[in-house]
């Protein structure tokens, strides 16, 4: 019972932060995959209380029922609890606290570039994909297929080792010298703190009941 | 002397695969000066360029800037004085907000944090992008990343400010804008570029670069009506007379 209140709230907490549920339930549907199957362990493993069913040498019991229906709702709501978290959070401030929260320089710098590249080489990856699809290429699993694959995949690994070179290049001639320093505009206030123990209040009641 | 911006002699470099970028330059920049640097693709530009703030520092031939020889210890202040702004834009703003990479040359300055905001502000005005402190550089127009790319090198407030191509890519409204803001701009400027209409209105004295060496030297006015120097060069479309 407790376990749908809390599935309730984090629905109720997804729909006050405004995050899209089609983004959620995307999210959702690739949780259940691994949700699913053991809820129907579940279901016929644990023993308790009445025989509602038999199928040959597997029973299904009203405790178990029980027990498979909590795992699942448990789960779901601890998933759906995450997205008002992650999903109203602007990834930049994010990085910034990580840096705030003392973790090392060099994975900050790391997230940074990841962040910043991550579009650039999405789009690097697209414009040679349209100019091979452009002279014939059509997916599959042949050897032809896979020579240009190959090749293209060779192909950006050098590009990305130019552009980061480049961007060193552009790092170092503004006086960089291996620390990466942001103001961190940063800074906790009270309405946080009441969110963050209403979240951490939630996911352990989560666990408890 | 201390009238020199810029002191280059006999400076060769070469690419680790062997491709020659540069072969013996030599030329002198006055301080104040608006030089363009023009050649074709390959021509060495952008390998003399990086030779300026010390990213190449070849052991044949010799750079001064503003009289002294750029050696390891005094990188730092070189590299100050000597704002390079990269062809593109996505190898320059490598931050996540737009505040963050203009903000990033002074911090590693050491300023304080009232001077940075105080850098980042003037530089943003000069390039008249106020506002776009929060915004994420993947998301800005190719005109608008060009002039915050400047804008993280004028936040280092260098004397000589040095950029290559910066009007590719860009539509002639942008492009006539970004020729504006330069305009504007009073301090040292090397250009590199194959941009002659950007030469004509933006550079008093102009070079022309191929193969690495230094072809002519001299007044914008008169390179641009030699059409045969041109046209020997691919600055000019065969035909023209
Ligand atoms: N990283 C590199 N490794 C090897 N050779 C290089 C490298 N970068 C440039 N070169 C070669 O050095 C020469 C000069 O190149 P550079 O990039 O300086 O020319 P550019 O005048 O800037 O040309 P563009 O107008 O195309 O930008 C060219 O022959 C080029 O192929
Ligand atoms: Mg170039």
């Amino acid at each position: 019972m407790m376990a749908m209140v809390g599935l309730a709230v984090a629905l109720f907490l997804v729909f006050i932060s405004r995050i899209p549920f089609g983004f959620v339930l995307k999210h959702l549907a690739r949780v259940s995959i691994f949700i699913f199957p053991l809820c129907v362990l579940i279901l016929f493993t644990y023993h308790q209380g009445d025989e509602i069913a038999r199928f040959y040498f597997l029973t299904v019991t009203s405790g178990g029922i029980e027990h498979a229906c909590l795992i699942a709702v448990r789960a779901l709501a601890a998933v759906i609890l995450i997205f008002p978290l992650i999903g109203t959070m602007r990834f930049d401030v994010a990085i910034k606290a990580l840096g705030k929260l003392k973790v090392p320089n060099k994975l900050v710098q790391m997230l940074i570039f990841t962040y910043r590249y991550i579009f650039v080489f999405i789009e690097e990856v697209q414009r040679m994909f349209r100019a091979l699809t452009s002279r014939g290429f059509t997916g599959g699993m042949n050897g032809r297929t896979l020579r240009a694959t190959g090749r293209l995949i060779g192909m950006l690994l050098v590009r990305t080792l130019e552009r980061a070179e480049r961007v060193y290049n552009a790092m170092v001639s503004r006086g960089y010298e291996g620390n990466l320093g942001t103001l961190v505009e940063f800074k906790i206030g009270g309405g946080d703190i009441l969110k963050a123990a209403i979240l951490i209040a939630i996911a352990i009641a989560l666990n408890v009941f | 002397m201390s009238e020199r911006a810029i002191s280059i002699t006999n400076l060769s470099h070469t690419y680790p695969d062997g491709t020659p970028g540069l072969r013996g330059i030599s030329l002198d920049i006055i301080r104040g000066e608006s030089v363009g640097v023009i050649g074709p693709n390959g021509a060495g530009k952008t390998t003399l360029l990086l030779h300026l703030n010390g990213i190449f520092m070849s052991k044949n031939g010799n750079v001064e800037i503003l009289g002294k020889e750029i050696r390891k210890e005094n990188i730092k202040g070189i590299r100050r004085s000597v704002g390079l702004v990269f062809q593109d834009p996505n190898d320059q703003l490598f931050m996540p907000t737009v505040f963050d990479d203009v903000a990033f040359g002074p911090l590693n300055m050491g300023y304080s944090e009232a001077e940075v905001r105080q850098c980042v502000a003037r530089a943003l005005d000069w390039v008249g992008m106020t506002g776009y402190e929060p915004r994420s550089p993947h998301h800005l127009g190719v005109g608008e990343k060009k002039r915050i790319a400047i804008a993280t090198v004028l936040a280092m407030t260098p004397e000589i400010l040095v950029i290559d191509e910066p009007t590719a890519n860009l539509d002639p409204g942008s492009k006539w804008s970004l020729i504006e803001l330069l305009r504007g701009l009073s301090i040292t400027k090397i250009i590199a570029t194959h941009d002659l209409e950007l030469v004509r209105v933006l550079c008093q004295r102009t070079i022309v670069l191929d193969k690495g060496r230094v072809i002519t030297d001299g007044t914008t006015k008169h390179i641009l009506v030699d059409k045969p120097l041109l046209c020997a060069h691919e600055l000019a479309p065969p035909n023209a007379t």
